[in-house]
């Protein structure tokens, strides 16, 4: 819609008010952020906006309480587990769904996607029940393989839409020149995936880290991540250390976005 | 390549994540279906007393009102910054894009904290009030239904956005100079030109959106009172509280298949689009 065939006085005006519409809501958008930032570097016992004085006394509080410090270590290694084991996992098939062709492909590829479309209370309580009767519940382990299979679908989606954009006659090629079908995944597929793997790999990283709903039914008292200390941290009484953490947790996800846009525009192709 | 050597190609491949799959995925939602029916007992007792309830006859129309609402809400102001961002030039749609961007990436607790300390008795919204005013207001805008839209709203928008977006991208820039140069205002290029055209991505967005909202867990837990428990709550109460792993299956079964409700004619209306 280029501005040029407008003349009108009263589109002129219509656009106008558009805009102004369109900033109240990028306000309405970004006022949790703006107003959870600031109180992370207000003072330890009040709960205003905006602080009357800075400091990073929220900041090393948190750092200094193992309350807090070790959700935050049970977070990261949780993410970063989860998020090797479902790359692992998930490019591989991805390649498979991506260039292959064959009996069950659309039903494989539905049930590895159906936690998109199912909400996460509904699979969190299956997890619950099945590692209950397995006895894992409470453990690590149950946190990482519920984590990796709530992932694999974004990781999927992500990767399959890299493999198709990279042209098939190299691997053709490779295969010709006699390597073998892992070989050749290795040496002429993922070193060109390289930008798609990042991606989904902070993809896979992030949601992880930040997954409550699934972690509030897997974790025990000994394995709560971050999220699900905050979660009953804010439920019970509102520290405002908690402005520090989500502050925390805002630099994480502005960092990861930023990354994610510097991909794509690095990327050649359109994405 | 050859049948055979595609299949062994492809099984190589997605063999490891599909074991998983079934595994770690397929059978707890299985395990779900069974412990609804009580197990090897096969009693439709969980759900019989579900239905009998008044808690989940409440949850249930709460859940319904509130996730239609948050829905509709969030149409409404990712259509607005959709309009916005397809009228800017390249250069500047990708700037404002962040703005969009960083409140998608932002954690669903970051939000609900930051709307306690904007929405509370004693918050923001109060102070500024209260200043402006000149006299004491508290109004109650978290606790009840009004914080869980708020909430819910923030989160679900940019959801909105991206589709809509892109639906708006692809209208044919000559489809809007015909309109304009056969005469027609700007509201009536917007409902018979840009609103048609856009609902492919409409549909999209609202597709998504609805199926997020009816699963809503942390929202209504903490923005909302008791009385905007939706049934994803009444997952974690039966769970949790009451013990009764049944009771709890049966509402997952049951929201479950309200899921699968909202978005089948939905799918069907995007199928019949393309």
């Amino acid at each position: 819609m280029s501005e040029n065939f407008i003349r009108d006085p009263q589109s002129r005006h219509l656009q106008w008010m558009g805009s102004l519409l369109a900033f109240a809501v990028y306000v309405f958008l970004l006022a949790p952020i703006a107003v959870v930032v600031p109180m992370a570097f207000g003072s330890a016992n009040e709960l205003s906006f905006p602080p009357s004085n800075y400091s990073l006394e929220l900041f090393r509080q948190f750092l200094s309480s193992s309350a807090w410090t070790g959700p935050l270590l049970q977070s990261a290694k949780v993410a970063c587990i989860s998020t090797v084991i479902v790359l692992l996992m998930g490019v591989p098939a991805a390649y498979g769904i991506a260039r292959f062709q064959f009996p069950g492909r659309g039903l494989i590829m539905g049930a590895m996607l159906s936690p998109l479309i199912i909400p996460s209370v509904v699979t969190a309580l299956g997890f619950y029940l099945y590692f209950s009767y397995l006895r894992i519940n409470g453990t690590t382990l149950a946190l990482v393989l519920g984590h990796v299979m709530h992932t694999l679908p974004y990781v999927l989606v992500m990767i399959v839409a890299g493999i198709q954009k990279l042209d098939r006659n190299l691997e053709f090629g490779a295969q010709l020149m006699g390597a073998g079908r892992f070989r050749m995944f290795r040496t002429v597929v993922l070193p060109q995936l390289v930008p798609s793997l990042i991606g989904a790999g902070l993809f896979a990283f992030l949601i992880s880290f930040d997954e409550v709903v699934i972690s509030w039914f897997l974790s025990g008292p000994t394995t709560a991540t971050l999220p699900v200390k905050m979660y009953s941290a804010i439920r019970w009484e509102i520290s405002p250390i908690i402005a520090a953490v989500s502050t925390l947790l805002t630099g994480i996800s502005l960092v990861v976005c930023l990354i994610m846009v510097a991909l794509k525009k690095t990327t050649p192709a359109q994405g | 390549m050859n049948r055979a050597a595609e299949l062994r190609g492809a099984a190589a491949f997605v063999t490891p994540a599909t074991l998983v799959t079934l595994t770690i995925l397929a059978a707890p939602l299985l395990y779900i279906l069974y412990t609804s029916f009580e197990g090897p007992a096969f009693s439709t007792r969980a759900y019989s007393e579900l239905l009998g309830s008044a808690l989940f006859r409440r949850t249930l129309s709460t859940t319904l009102i509130i996730a239609i609402s948050a829905s509709a809400l969030s149409l409404l102001l990712g259509y607005i910054i959709a309009l916005h961002l397809a009228r800017q030039t390249p250069r500047r749609r990708s700037l404002y894009m962040v703005l969009v961007l960083l409140p998608f990436w932002t954690s669903v607790l970051v939000k609900c904290y930051a709307f306690t300390v904007i929405l509370g008795r004693s918050g923001l919204v109060n102070e500024v009030l209260t200043w402006a005013t000149g006299s004491q207001v508290e109004l109650a805008l978290i606790l009840n239904r009004i914080g869980v839209l708020i909430g819910m709203t923030n989160y679900l928008t940019p959801f909105v956005v991206f589709p809509v977006l892109a639906s708006l991208m692809a209208i044919d820039e000559s489809v809007y100079r015909a309109a304009a140069v056969m005469g027609a205002k700007p509201s009536r290029i917007f409902r018979t030109v840009t609103l048609p055209l856009s609902l492919p991505g409409i549909i999209a967005g609202l597709s998504s959106v609805l199926v997020m909202a009816l699963g809503f867990f942390i929202v209504p837990a903490l923005l909302g009172g008791p009385r905007d428990a939706m049934l994803s709550n009444l997952v974690d109460f039966y769970t949790r509280e009451t013990l009764d792993w049944s009771m709890a299956a049966a509402v997952g079964v049951l929201l479950l298949g309200m899921v699968v409700l909202a978005i089948a004619p939905l799918s069907v209306l995007r199928r019949r689009q393309s």
